[in-house]
């Protein structure tokens, strides 16, 4: 029988081919994959969440987990999909115009990704026209917009203008997030949610999904 | 203030705080570095606001677009500080034939093999050592002032891992490059300014270079996430490319000593960030077993054959690492980032000040710099150097490079203040 410990302990420990024999197995035994997501994969990456807040595990143990956890998700989600399970919410992510830096917000798509949401993450340099055009096209229920350089967080403040101006802010929650910003400024440009790093950022992102849409 | 030395020259002035002596006044540098200069459109903008000859002003860093800080523009800043760079550029061509350049509208001078073209999207791409026919490696998007990195990773066999290939860049210097190093060195080193040397080749992992913007084919890994996993999953990879890196770096400073001695007082050892805004990018551990033993062995070579002091830049939060640099042999510190956690000013000064010099620290331009009043830069400039600079260990810049779109006010103001804090 898949061992599901093992499961855990590949995803923690970022050892992705492991993760992928596990859910191999697990799926061969047709084990429900929304269970084995549930109980297994979100447990798992929360606790890679609290070994970086704690200062256990950094940057590269967390990009490592986050692969090895989307290594079991790519064999799970078309399973998912067939048998109608909704994720937990939809998520849009991207970095700001004229910013390149993009490790943050690469962790915060992985944790909301081990966390349960479908995330879309269109790369680093969005243009606020970009995140439109993504929000009416594909209907996210949270847009993420990440920044590093104060200089080009005010582009945060731009795209949300521009959602109000297309008719979707109303549609669509938006949080913020990258190291100059502050939840006062988070506040200040009409975000609806903010958070310090990517652990908060999968706690704040399930408030604002809607209950009936939680795995 | 009490025991300040004699100082006739900028260069001693420097000496003297670098040091842990109190000089005159406070030391200051701007355009010493690629990580302590000033973007082109403010050299422009300060030129214009002294009164300066009017010319288009030279970028003497492609990637970051740093202006060339002139002597006269030297004067009317304070600085105490001039570069000595290597022979080429980020992007692979060396600083030579200038030729003019619209940079959004302001005229600049730019390299001549400075080849760019026009993506469909309005972005500017630029191309390694000058050469259209290669993939770009840059890539400055519309209306904005510096490059990025185009990651080109080309697919690699994670089991047959050759660490030449992260090698690449690294090579011995061509007598070419020894004279051109030895010429700017000379001219640089006429006593006036302390001279800061940037030959590249001793960055261990500095996550700005592990692309190779220079090279037209990167091989091995060059993807920013790929680099920093590998730091934890293909250590042995990473001990690798270090040690042979190092063996090459050493021997290169060899060389350049042999020609240059020791006309130059600080040498730029490495760029690579440690720190976030709240955290760092490893543990202490990590650091100790992957960096330390390099960095000590070439801090141990330039002690022990020069005079030359070792300077070592990490944004962020990088405290924790402090001590480890300090076994290292590392001598100055960069950017000093005290918007960063746990970089408090009179905490670092007070645990390092006698074993660090903190090159940097001055104003901080996530915030202040860019967004304050002249009002509160000037309150902010008086407190830094109050805390810094007793004893010297401080040259004072500001928290990196100044960015594009620092309101000349706000530069200005900080200038006034460091010149009331002196006099
Ligand atoms: C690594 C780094 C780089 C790398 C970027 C590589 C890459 N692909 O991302 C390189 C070397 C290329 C680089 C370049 C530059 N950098 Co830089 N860089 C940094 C550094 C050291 C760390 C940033 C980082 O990756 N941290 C690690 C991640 C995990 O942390 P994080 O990004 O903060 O993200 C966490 C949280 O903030 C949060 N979060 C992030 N996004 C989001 C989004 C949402 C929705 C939520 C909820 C949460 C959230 O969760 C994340 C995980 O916990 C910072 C220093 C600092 N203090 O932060 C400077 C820093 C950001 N850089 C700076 C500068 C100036 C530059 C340059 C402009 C340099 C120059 N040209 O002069 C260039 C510009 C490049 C560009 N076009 O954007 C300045 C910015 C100053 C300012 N005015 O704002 C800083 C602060 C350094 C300094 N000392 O001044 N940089």
């Amino acid at each position: 029988m898949a061992n599901l410990k093992k499961l855990y302990d590949a995803v923690l420990n970022g050892d992705a081919k492991t993760a992928v024999a596990v859910t191999q197995e697990a799926i061969a035994e047709k084990l429900d994959p929304a269970v084995l997501i549930s109980d297994t994969m979100i447990p798992a990456m929360a606790e890679v969440g609290r070994l970086y807040e704690c200062e256990e595990y950094f940057v590269p143990e967390l990009l490592l987990a986050a692969r090895a956890m989307k290594g079991s998700l790519t064999l799970l989600r078309p399973l998912l999909a067939a048998s109608g399970t909704k994720p937990t919410g939809k998520v849009v992510i991207g970095t700001v115009k004229g910013d390149l830096h993009d490790i943050g917000k690469n962790l915060v798509a992985s944790m909301l990704e081990g966390g349960g949401f479908e995330v879309t993450d269109l790369g680093a340099d969005v243009s606020p026209d970009k995140f439109v055009s993504s929000v009416r096209e594909l209907k996210p229920d949270l847009l993420c917009l990440s920044a590093l350089l104060t200089v080009t967080a005010p582009s945060m403040r731009t795209t949300i203008e521009a959602l109000k101006q297309a008719g979707l802010r109303e549609s669509v929650k938006v949080m913020v997030g990258g190291a100059p910003v502050t939840p006062e400024f988070a506040r200040e440009i009409g975000a609806d949610g903010y958070s310090e790093n990517a652990s908060q950022a999968v706690v704040t992102a399930r408030q604002f999904c809607h209950p009936d849409k939680a795995a | 203030m009490a025991n300040v030395s004699a100082v006739n020259t900028s260069r001693q002035r420097v000496l003297e705080s670098l040091h842990h002596r109190q000089p005159d006044r406070v030391p200051i540098d701007f355009g010493g570095s690629a990580t302590t200069g000033i973007h082109v459109s403010c050299v422009a903008k300060l030129r214009d606001h002294f009164g300066l000859v009017k010319h288009p002003v030279k970028v003497i860093e492609p990637f970051q677009m740093l202006g060339e800080v002139e002597d006269d523009l030297k004067l009317a800043l304070g600085v105490d500080v001039t570069p000595v760079l290597g022979p080429r550029t980020m992007f692979g061509f060396a600083n030579e034939n200038w030729k003019p350049w619209s940079l959004n509208g302001l005229e600049v001078l730019v390299p001549g093999n400075f080849n760019v073209t026009v993506a469909e999207n309005g972005d500017t791409l630029i191309y390694p050592e000058g050469d259209l026919t290669a993939l770009p490696s840059g890539r400055m998007p519309k209306g904005f002032h510096f490059f990025d990195a185009i990651i080109r990773q080309n697919h690699f066999d994670p089991d047959h891992l050759d660490s030449s290939d992260n090698l690449q860049e690294f090579e011995l210097l061509s007598q070419a490059d020894l004279d051109d190093i030895a010429a700017k060195a000379r001219a640089a080193g006429t006593g006036e300014y302390a001279t800061f040397a940037s030959f590249g080749g001793t960055a261990l992992g500095d996550i700005a270079l592990v692309p190779a913007i220079s090279l037209k084919d990167p091989r091995g890994i060059r993807d920013v996430a790929e680099w920093y996993v590998s730091t934890r999953s293909r250590r042995n990879y990473i001990h690798q490319v270090f040690s042979r890196q190092v063996e090459i770096a050493i021997e290169n400073l060899q060389r350049i000593y042999q020609r240059i001695g020791n006309s130059i007082d600080v040498l730029f050892l490495c760029g690579t960030d440690f720190g976030t805004q709240t955290s760092s990018f490893c543990s202490v551990p990590t650091f100790r077993e992957l960096w330390l033993p390099y960095y000590k062995q070439m801090c141990d070579w330039i002690h022990s054959h020069t005079s030359w002091k070792v300077f070592k830049h990490s944004c962020g939060s990088s405290e924790r690492f402090y001590e480890s640099f300090i076994e290292a042999g590392i001598d100055i510190v960069n950017p000093v980032q005290c918007s960063a956690t746990g970089m408090d000013p009179e905490y670092l000064k007070s645990k390092y000040g006698e074993r660090l010099v903190f090159w940097g620290g001055g104003v901080d331009t996530q915030q202040v710099l860019p967004f304050g009043t002249p009002q509160e830069v000037r309150e902010q400039v008086l407190r830094r150097c109050r805390v810094f600079s007793p004893g010297g260990g401080f040259v004072f810049n500001t928290i990196h490079n100044i960015q594009a779109g620092t309101p000349v006010e706000n530069i200005v103001a900080m200038v006034d203040a460091l010149r009331s804090f002196s006099a």
